[in-house]
């Protein structure tokens, strides 16, 4: 998801992200010149309808990522606080805000090109609508929130997939109300098509790290997140993954590691500690390779694309992540387990999300009782450094480091 | 009747469902206040609201992390540590991401016999509305499998009606203590609703109608008389209030989950009960987790206005983040109205309340 590339570009497909990424951000920076509609979106927001209807899609969560690998998030968090907001609320948002406040950034030295709409969800956390509330307030432009009925550990039943149905509906409108910009059902469709085999394609890299040694490491998995996320529904995206997926196999089959001495395979529970990613190279160090997250794979799923807005729903609200109790993410990592020969979870308890965070303990507990595979648990913050110390989280690693040495 | 009996039973409140466990009723707790109690009722089941305690938190650290809030952290402590072991049941509603994970914590640590999560929209519009509909259908269906028999429409038309009679009671009461010299302060009048969420309601409307009888005779309370708004998230400390009072504040009006945000809007009846119920449920607005909740906030500024209020005062849970991400709109729209605002964050059980006084002393002296 940064832009930070890796040291020794291993992978072709780095230079290919980074020029995805490049062409992007100047697209960005140019944006309001071409007097194209701008939209901002919270993650697992329907960025579909942006590009079936030529709106520019920005995810200021995506930003904060790229602010806190180019170390600006201290500073915009920092900016956010004096400005009367907690320092307790989500770091994605306060690095926004800051960002804003300050109007500086990563890239050319400049903040996010200004919305004209806003588009967020609330089923993911209670935060993002909180702050696209506050956004439309700041900008004074309109906000649409898809809201979506999820049952935690229950089926969805066709009522919740209606009600998030009608409001993508909903939203086409107004999108067409505020941009001027026509939804055309053609285009959708095609975007819908691209979306789901860009996902398709990048859940089958993921599987490919069942395979030992790992052929790809998990800062290329994160970093090649991007455009899945913020270019979901371009042809340029499918493309990308068809590349990586190619590239990956190819070292798979030839059972090339990803990182040399992999010795211990392990989940990451969520978030990367985006402001020190250096954490997996420590890890990698002591033989430890990231092979399985749902943090990652979560961002996938597959549209039925003959029955677009009821697809496209039902890939949304049927992300696991967002409807799993802490049995049912339990039971999810011990199929991960099983599946990609795991010895042991870090999870990264972070500060700023409390609905990822909430039931690691549990979680943590389940599985060590279950199959006797260890987990890790340390605090930090995803994108605020001023939460991050490093030496309690390598304390903690080396711990568990220790165990995991002992059990082999 | 007097306050003191409201605060008697809210203090006992663990004592006396254990006894109603022993007469073999059943109990569900419900963690806010958007969950349908209606329903419960109707079903003969009595509902409960789960609260915290003052109590120091043991148990609940080894499965919640220090920044889940200390409401959250309390009530699965207490839950942990066998306090609300008489409940046969907990319902949630979906408010925040701590309600969301909850119940799937509790049900894994603690031994409750039914539960319910009511995956409640967050929208204000008619589909929404439609969609808890299938949701309380689901839990009504669910419920009658528990109790082995059918819940009637009659049946729950009736809990509908005595639950319309308390929020309406706690309305006039509440008005009562908008008037100067009112025999009603503000803790005492906080001291009342949260007795209401563990009292069976035809004893709580019993409670009410006497209190309200004994009230023109009785003498005024004897707070301050600064005119205050206290608004925020639910807390469990009600010296709070009692201080702010003390310090020469009257609080005569509050925008709190253990307040007006449970009493407000009835069931408006129509002929499907449960739609009756969706529609109160779903098509307020009370809570900053629902959205859009500007017109929460518009709302205690217009309170203001009304009531001739001379500040407001902001309590927020530390980790709320549906509040927490509206205090500068909530401070700005003040300041825009000249409307003197203090905000105070507490985590319950941290004695930080040497340092409120401090806080609450200096605004009403400004006030004054």
């Amino acid at each position: 998801m940064s832009e930070k590339k890796p040291k020794q570009k291993r992978l072709q497909t780095a230079e290919t992200l980074g020029k995805l990424m490049v062409d992007y951000y100047t697209e960005a920076a140019l944006i309001k010149s071409q007097k194209k509609p701008v939209a901002w979106l919270t993650s697992v927001a329907p960025v579909e309808i942006c590009y079936a209807m030529d709106v520019f899609p920005v995810y200021p969560e995506n930003y904060a990522t790229a602010c806190a690998t180019k170390k600006l998030s201290a500073e915009f968090c920092a900016e956010a606080e004096t400005r009367g907001f907690s320092a307790d609320i989500c770091s994605y948002a306060l690095n926004n805000f800051g960002s804003l406040f300050l109007d500086k950034g990563p890239f050319m030295g400049k903040g996010l090109p200004e919305p004209d709409i806003l588009i967020a969800t609330q089923h993911a956390c209670l935060s993002m609508a909180k702050w696209w509330e506050e956004l439309s307030r700041y900008f004074n432009i309109p906000l649409y929130v898809v809201d979506a009925s999820v049952p935690i550990g229950g089926d969805i039943s066709s009522y919740h997939v209606k009600y998030f149905a009608d409001q993508l509906e909903e939203l086409s409108q107004f999108v067409e109300e505020h941009t001027k910009n026509k939804f055309d059902m053609d285009k959708f469709k095609q975007v819908l098509e691209y979306s789901d085999e860009a996902s398709k394609l990048f859940l089958e890299v993921a599987d490919l790290r069942k395979t030992v040694p790992s052929p790809v490491s998990p800062v290329e998995m994160f970093t090649n997140m991007f455009p899945l996320v913020t270019l979901a529904g371009k042809k340029e995206s499918v493309d990308f993954y068809k590349e990586f997926l190619s590239e990956v196999k190819q070292l798979a089959d030839k059972k090339v590691p990803a990182v040399p001495n992999e010795k211990y395979r392990l989940i990451w529970d969520m978030f990367p500690v985006w402001h020190n990613l250096g954490l997996f190279k420590y890890m990698e160090e002591k033989g430890g390779v990231v092979v399985g997250d749902v943090y990652a794979t979560a961002f996938g799923g597959s549209i039925d694309v003959s029955r677009p807005f009821e697809g496209l729903a039902e890939r949304y609200v049927g992300n696991p992540l967002l409807s799993y109790g802490v049995n049912e993410q339990i039971n999810l990592y011990k199929q991960i387990i099983k599946d990609f020969s795991i010895d042991g979870i870090v999870f990264h308890s972070n500060r700023s999300c409390r609905m990822a965070s909430m039931g690691q303990y549990d979680i943590k507990q389940g599985i060590f009782e279950d199959l006797g595979i260890p987990g890790a648990i340390f605090e930090s913050d995803f994108v605020d450094p001023r939460s991050y110390s490093d030496e309690y989280v390598k304390d903690i690693l080396d711990a568990f480091f220790e165990i995991l040495e002992s059990k082999k | 009747m007097m306050i003191s009996e409201f605060q008697q039973q809210y203090a006992n409140r663990h004592e006396i469902a254990n006894q109603w466990k022993k007469e073999g009723k059943k109990i569900f707790g419900c963690f806010c206040g958007y969950v349908p109690e209606e329903l419960i009722d109707a079903a003969g089941i009595i509902p409960v609201r789960i609260l915290g305690s003052l109590d120091k938190i043991v148990m609940a650290d080894k499965h919640l992390q220090s920044f889940i809030c200390a409401f959250g952290r309390s009530c699965l402590d207490l839950g942990l540590r066998g306090v609300y072991d008489y409940l046969d049941g907990i319902v949630t509603s979906k408010t925040c991401d701590i309600m969301r994970n909850m119940p799937g914590i509790w049900s894994r640590n603690i031994d409750t016999p039914f539960s319910a999560y009511i995956s409640a929209p967050t929208k204000r519009t008619e589909s929404a509305r439609e969609c808890l509909l299938q949701e309380f259908k689901i839990f009504k269906t669910n419920m009658e499998k528990f109790i082995g028999k059918k819940i009637d429409d009659d049946a729950i038309n009736k809990s509908i009606q005595a639950y319309n009679t308390k929020r309406k009671l706690l309305s006039e009461l509440s008005a009562v203590r908008l008037q100067d010299n009112s025999p009603v302060s503000g803790s005492d009048f906080y001291d009342i609703v949260r007795a209401g969420f563990v009292i069976p309601t035809d004893k709580y409307i019993e409670m009410l109608t006497s209190l309200k009888d004994n009230l023109a005779s009785s003498k005024p309370s004897k707070n301050g008389d600064i005119r205050l708004l206290v608004s925020g998230s639910t807390f469990e400390d009600v010296n709070i209030m009692t201080m702010i009072e003390q310090a020469g504040g009257k609080v005569v009006c509050d925008d709190l989950c253990v307040g007006s945000r449970y009493y407000s809007d009835l069931v408006e009846p129509v002929k499907d009960p449960l739609r009756a119920l969706a529609d109160r449920y779903q098509m307020r607005v009370t809570c900053p987790c629902k959205h859009p909740s500007e017109e929460r906030v518009q709302k205690v500024a217009a309170q203001v206005k009304e009531h001739n209020i001379k500040g407001v005062i902001l309590i927020v849970q530390k980790f709320c983040d549906g509040h927490l991400f509206e205090v500068p709109y909530m401070r700005n729209l003040m300041e825009e109205n000249d409307v003197p605002f203090l905000y105070l964050e507490t985590e319950d059980r941290l004695g930080e309340e040497g340092q409120f006084k401090t806080r609450v002393q200096a605004f009403i002296e400004m006030l004054q």
